[in-house]
């Protein structure tokens, strides 16, 4: 992004210092936020906390997966006060953990550390905003999210059918999840999504309407840094997406409650309805997740290899395509449901489509570094670990897009691995890079480059010993969701459970640096990365003031013209 | 509040009603799961959680009225209301998609409880086939006479729809009179409106629950009515305000938020009418 | 037209490569439905021959002998990595018509792209990282737009998924061929956690299926999570017509080795046709999460030629034939109809049997 900043620069280091860090109290500051920076920062701590649970239950669960038979869940049982040597509370804690851990790594981890608190906190430093449009609204977002991540806690202590928790995946399928799953446990997993949701929809007014309102002047939509229009993107998916599954967990609740039958066969009901407007709103979801990240890495790439970022107009309408054909894929979830040959081959199709937008920025983040002159700090290794394995992430979903193909891939492990490509190294590694990339900028603490790149290799090696082997075992027919399995697939479980060992490792890596960031780390300058750093958030100190922009920066047109709108003639 | 801005921004004191209203919510839905479970505490836990959601409604709504009293609206942040107002509603759109979404697919592909088996061939032979094995509204349900009281309704609404106008055009016009005529008018239809649908599900040949046809009809009607009554609290401020003297010629968007919500909810129910009573219950005996 | 036409008009195929997206909008069903007419003459020319064989089999009460086949016939199952560390890394083999032409479609086309991309991609990167960092490179260019690369790197894409799309759409219009009048039909049910299988066109018995212990199952030398009490018996080398349905939630009828899985959904049947090719055991687990013991629901489908599946059928309590229920149906009613009331009559079956299972569902 060729935004410059020279011309304001002046502006607002004056402001910074009278009245613009004036602070409210503790209590003031952290429960009653109305400062968009502040309310990031409570949930980049909300997501990270999150994030260790999810992964915690995660280690559970490649402990029991580490050999055949059931050892692990039997004391988990017994730890949350059931019965430890029933099996069915056995196998029944399985579905619980792995519901817990998809819900929490996708509604409380994800999503808040990505829209939440980098969203928050730099969709406004980046187009020359004060605060977001809604601050109070801002607010009441987060503690929605955190008011989810409650009820979905009280779901685990309460009975949900064989034993407590709600035991239902993370899709939440009927009639599993109504008819079969009596007690509170669901309907507390069940309002946990809907409090979350009404918070990201909140978020998402709110973040579109900051963005096409709240512009600095001259900061024209084609001028807006790739991560401003990501977020842009990822709020109407969330806005469009969120109400309808909304819509379809009220109708489990009432189908559960009060004797509607939406889903419920006995009554005319269609379980596979509820599949429909789940994936409806899933699909969108997945790329809620992922878009963020590509906005982030985008930054990151232009700003390691000095260059402005390549094919920017592309860059943005493709993630604008990534989004409306996301809304049109969604029955490739349901390939094995009994859809009609029409429906699949629309479907598969349809799916395919979605690789070439995504091609696009695979091939544009490559042609900035192109002829760039890269520096290999730790966001930037990051972004490309990203690059190389959100990429054989999405192949592998090219494949499971073949309705043909998915009919043996479907609910394998070869699923798990294709999703834990895209999420826990995609995302996941998207978030490490833009963490490192500003974690600077927000705490105006350095910290260790060493033990950045440190947690880099560990944390790339343990995903991969992990999640490659999946992809064996889901070809060699391995169901997921399951606690247990034949001898056959002992071996490459093994191999996963030890990739979790060195991941673990690499996780305590980040802990220490963050600590040692926070307690010893040096200074950090305004613009710590250089020349190759040109959005608006690196004209401020570091950390920013508490009321940035007082004065509005102006975004002088310098080279844009070139840089975004003309095409220049190819000078190679 | 950060003293010299140079901007027409508005930037916003720290404020509690956000956590409570968060927490209103949590409490809220708890107590929705005790109550349903029939668990000790759970009328009193839901209680709780209301009353926290409706204060927290009210003192976050009466800070906006006060701030905008106050003059903290400048132009660009009327813009951002109007930006937010519509994208509201654009999800609360979609909201109604998952509802319809289900009505539609329950009438275009029935599965009747008896005949459930029949779409053996469903797979093989495409929908038609199979929707020619079963019937929607399933057999033996009774429906509501369209042209009677959901006609009433519709013409209710519609009238509703010009009186909110009217009110409108007089509030521009300074015609305060007008306004508070038209804002009476609206709220009096909309109360009359939730009386005949209040007495309609009370009249009703089905029950609640049990079939889809009723499932559909009582959640996507239902989840119609609470917004009815939400837009009718939503005018009956806005006349509220209208007698304190609030709303100017040119900065009402208090008021036109409201009547765009309005609207909102008579489209629906347009869209109700003509899919769920008329279409939807096209063939089937009708009761009384 | 068909794929194979099409492929060699180069006109055509050459528009077909231009058209690329437009595969997404097409409505397939032109091809579909002309590759799906069911060749059926084949199929019932030997299921015409095995009736009239059995006929004189069966007319005999005394039910021929029949024994399950032992470990050393079992074919589908996953292979361990000490057994043999390549297979135990891709797909099982395959024992039907459209699992091999699945496995040809991923191992032929799917994973030589897929790992070309991935490759490539790690390539530039390596590229970029070697030739581009700051040491080699300390001045950046400030190009940001060529055109023709950016074509290039969306027209390519297109057409490798159009390359995929032709296989990937005709593979799908296989697995929907519709099963010939008389194929037999098995109606699998799920039930919270074990297995039914209906034999809908033979007399309507159902054999209830449950996974052996760990202890049982090494015992009988088979392996273990997918062993089961009963197998499911069925015909080799004829068309099954497989119905699947969810008698409380949702289960999922998953065969690896025979590429076919499908959703067992309350209030609906699913169907669909396999063809066993190889007489022999093959496993397959429930894949649709349903609850506590989703993990421990196995199958095992026993494939036997037509002769050991009637002696098996006459072995099992309500069990008919075909040619049984043809002889039993022309007695019933002296002065024939039709040949064709067996089959009515055997649909009725299968529809007051789901019925059942509905209201039997819908009172559990
Ligand atoms: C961040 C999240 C994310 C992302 C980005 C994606 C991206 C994609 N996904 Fe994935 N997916 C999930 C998360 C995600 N997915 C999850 C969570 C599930 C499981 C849900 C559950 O059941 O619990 C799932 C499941 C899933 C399925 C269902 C499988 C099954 O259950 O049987 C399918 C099937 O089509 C699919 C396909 C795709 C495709 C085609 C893409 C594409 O967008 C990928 C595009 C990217 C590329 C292709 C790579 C880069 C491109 C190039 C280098 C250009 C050249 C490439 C070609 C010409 C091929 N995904
Ligand atoms: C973003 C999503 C996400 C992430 C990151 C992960 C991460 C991991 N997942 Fe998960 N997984 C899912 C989403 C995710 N998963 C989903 C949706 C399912 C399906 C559930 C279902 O079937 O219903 C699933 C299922 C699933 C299974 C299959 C269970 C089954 O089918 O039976 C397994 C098995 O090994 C597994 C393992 C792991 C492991 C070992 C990790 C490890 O990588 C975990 C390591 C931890 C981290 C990488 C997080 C670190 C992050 C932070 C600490 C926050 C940092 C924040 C900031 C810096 C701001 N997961
Ligand atoms: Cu039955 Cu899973
Ligand atoms: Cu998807």
């Amino acid at each position: 992004m060729a935004t410059t900043a020279d011309g304001f620069q002046a502006h607002t280091e004056d402001h910074a210092h009278d009245h613009a860090d004036h602070k409210p109290g503790f209590f003031a500051r952290w429960f009653m936020s109305t400062n968009h920076k502040d309310i990031g920062t409570l949930y980049l701590i909300f997501a990270i906390i999150a994030g260790i649970i999810g992964g915690a239950i995660s280690g559970l669960m490649r402990w029991e997966l580490a050999a055949p038979g059931l050892q692990v869940m039997g004391q988990v049982v017994s730890a949350l006060g059931g019965d430890g040597t029933s099996f069915d509370q056995q196998g029944h804690m399985w579905n619980v953990l792995i519901t817990a851990h998809g819900l929490i790594m996708v509604f409380f981890m994800v999503m808040p550390a990505m829209i939440g608190g980098f969203g928050n906190w730099f969709v406004p430093l980046m187009i020359g905003a004060p605060d977001m449009a809604f601050p109070r609204m801002n607010n009441v977002s987060f503690w929605l999210t955190v008011a989810g991540f409650f009820s979905l806690l009280f779901s685990l202590f309460v009975p949900g059918g064989v034993g407590n928790g709600a035991g239902i995946g993370w899709t939440a399928y009927a009639p599993l999840s109504t008819t079969a799953s009596p007690g509170p446990a669901v309907d507390f997993a069940i309002f946990s999504l809907h409090l979350a949701g009404a918070g990201s929809i909140l978020g998402a007014t709110n973040f579109i309407t900051t963005i096409f309102n709240m512009r600095a002047p001259g900061m024209t939509l084609h001028k807006m840094p790739l991560f401003v229009w990501s977020v842009l993107v990822t709020a109407f998916l969330l806005l469009l997406a969120l109400p309808v599954l909304a819509a379809a967990i009220t109708m489990l609740l009432t189908d559960r409650n009060f004797g509607t039958t939406f889903f419920t066969a006995a009554g005319g009901g269609d379980p596979v309805l509820y599949q429909h407007l789940f994936w409806f709103f899933g699909h969108p979801e997945v790329y809620i997740m992922i878009l963020p990240g590509f906005g982030m890495v985008s930054q990151i790439v232009a700003t390691f290899s000095r260059k402005p970022v390549f094919g920017y107009l592309g860059m943005a309408y493709a993630m604008v395509a990534i989004g409306v054909v996301g809304f049109i894929v969604w029955a490739h979830h349901m390939y094995t449901v009994g859809l009609s040959v029409n429906t699949k081959m629309y479907f598969t199709a349809a799916t395919m489509v979605i690789a070439v937008p995504t091609g696009i920025k695979i091939f544009s983040w490559i042609a900035t570094m192109w002829g760039g002159s890269i520096e290999f700090k730790s966001p930037m290794v990051w972004a490309m670990g990203f690059i190389f394995l959100f990429t054989v992430g999405g192949v592998t979903g090219v494949v499971l897009a073949n309705g043909g193909i998915d009919d043996n891939l479907h609910d394998t492990y070869y699923v798990v691995a294709h999703f834990h490509y895209v999420l826990s190294m995609g995302a996941v590694f998207s978030i490490f890079a833009g963490f490192y990339y500003w974690f600077p900028k927000m705490s105006g603490r350095w910290h260790s480059e060493f033990l950045s790149h440190l947690h880099f290799w560990t944390f790339f090696v343990g995903v991969n010993v992990i999640f490659f082997p999946m992809h064996f075992l889901g070809l060699q027919g391995m169901a997921r969701r399951y606690p247990d399995f034949t001898a056959a697939y002992s071996y490459w479980n093994e191999i996963a459970s030890y990739g979790y060992l060195i991941m673990a490792g690499s996780m305590i890596i980040f802990f220490v640096n963050i600590g040692y960031a926070l307690l010893a780390g040096r200074r950090a300058e305004d613009n710590y990365w250089g020349e190759g750093a040109t959005t608006l958030e690196w004209s401020l100190s570091s950390p920013p003031p508490f009321h940035q922009f007082e004065t509005l920066p102006v975004i002088e047109d310098h080279h844009s013209a070139d840089d975004h709108i003309s095409a220049k003639p190819a000078t190679a | 509040m950060a003293g010299a801005k140079n901007h027409d921004y508005h930037i916003l004191d720290p404020d509690i009603w956000p956590l409570m209203g968060a927490l209103g919510g949590l409490v809220f839905t708890s107590g929705m799961v005790l109550y349903m479970h029939e668990m000790a505490g759970g009328v009193a836990v839901l209680g709780v959680g209301i009353a926290l959601l409706i204060a927290t409604f009210f003192a976050w709504f009466t800070k906006i009225v006060n701030e905008a009293e106050r003059g903290d609206h400048t132009p660009v942040v009327q813009l951002h209301m109007r930006y937010g107002m519509i994208l509201f509603i654009a999800s609360e759109v979609m909201f109604f998609v998952g509802w319809f979404w289900a009505f539609f697919d329950f009438a275009l592909f029935p599965a009747p409880i008896r005949e459930a088996a029949d779409n053996v061939w469903q797979n093989l032979i495409g929908q038609e086939g199979a929707a020619l094995l079963a019937q929607f509204p399933p057999e033996g349900v009774e429906v509501l006479d369209p042209f009677s009281l959901p006609l009433l309704n519709t013409l209710i609404l519609l009238c509703s729809g010009t009186t909110v106008t009217w009110a409108h055009h007089s509030l521009i016009n300074g015609d305060r009179e007008g306004l508070k005529k038209g804002l009476w008018l609206t709220i009096a239809l909309g109360v009359l409106f939730s009386a005949v649908q209040v007495y309609e599900y009370g009249h009703a040949p089905f029950g609640f629950g049990g079939n889809t046809y009723s499932s559909a009809f009582y959640m996507a009607t239902g989840f119609h009515g609470f917004h009815v009554l939400v837009g009718t609290i939503f005018l009956a401020v806005c006349l509220f305000r209208t007698y304190k003297g609030h709303f100017t010629p040119q900065q009402h968007f208090g008021f036109e938020a409201a009547a765009w919500y309005w609207h909102f909810v008579d489209v629906v129910w347009l869209f109700l009418f003509i899919a769920v009573y008329v279409w939807g219950g096209w063939g089937a005996p009708v009761y009384g | 037209m068909n794929l194979g036409d099409i492929a060699r008009n180069k006109l055509q195929s050459l528009a077909l490569l231009v058209a690329a997206v437009s595969l997404a909008i097409l409505p397939q069903s032109s091809f579909a439905q002309e590759i799906s007419e069911p060749a059926t003459s084949v199929d019932e020319a030997v299921a015409e021959g095995q009736s009239v064989a059995d006929g004189e089999v069966v007319t005999e009460t005394d039910a021929p002998a029949f024994e399950h086949f032992g470990p050393d016939m079992i074919l589908g199952q996953p292979t361990s990595f000490e057994d043999d560390a390549i297979a135990s890394m891709t797909f099982q083999d395959q024992y039907t018509v459209n699992g091999d032409y699945a496995l040809w479609m991923h191992d032929a086309i799917l994973m030589p792209i897929i790992t070309a991309i991935s490759l490539f991609v790690l390539g530039l990167l390596m590229w970029v990282i070697l030739r581009y960092r700051r040491a080699k490179n300390p001045n950046p260019s400030k190009t940001s737009h060529n055109t023709l690369i950016e074509v290039i790197w969306t027209v390519v894409p297109v057409i490798i998924l159009v390359v995929i799309a032709v296989p990937s759409i005709s593979l799908i219009a296989k697995q929907y061929q519709a099963p010939p009048e008389d194929a037999i039909t098995i109606k699998a049910n799920g039930y919270q956690w074990y297995w039914g299988y209906e034999y809908v066109d033979n007399g309507g018995f159902e054999v209830i299926s449950n996974m052996l212990s760990v202890e049982e199952a090494l015992t009988a030398g088979e392996p273990h999570q997918l062993a089961v009490d009963n197998r499911m018996v069925v015909p080799v080398g004829v068309p099954i017509r497989l119905q699947t349905f969810g008698a409380d939630v949702i289960h999922s009828f998953g065969m690896p080795s025979l590429w076919f899985k499908l959703d067992a959904v309350p209030g609906r049947i699913n169907e669909k046709v396999l063809t066993i090719e190889q007489e022999g055991i093959y496993y397959g687990q429930c894949m649709e999460l349903c609850g506590a013991r989703h993990g421990y629901m196995p199958i095992t489908i026993e494939a036997r030629s037509m002769e050991d599946f009637n002696a098996w059928v006459q072995s099992q309590p309500g069990g008919m034939t075909r040619a049984q229920l043809d002889a039993e149906a022309a007695a019933a009613a002296a002065p024939a109809p039709e040949a064709d009331a067996e089959g009515e009559e055997a649909d009725a079956d299968a529809e007051a049997d789901a019925a059942d299972a509905e209201t039997a569902a819908a009172a559990a």
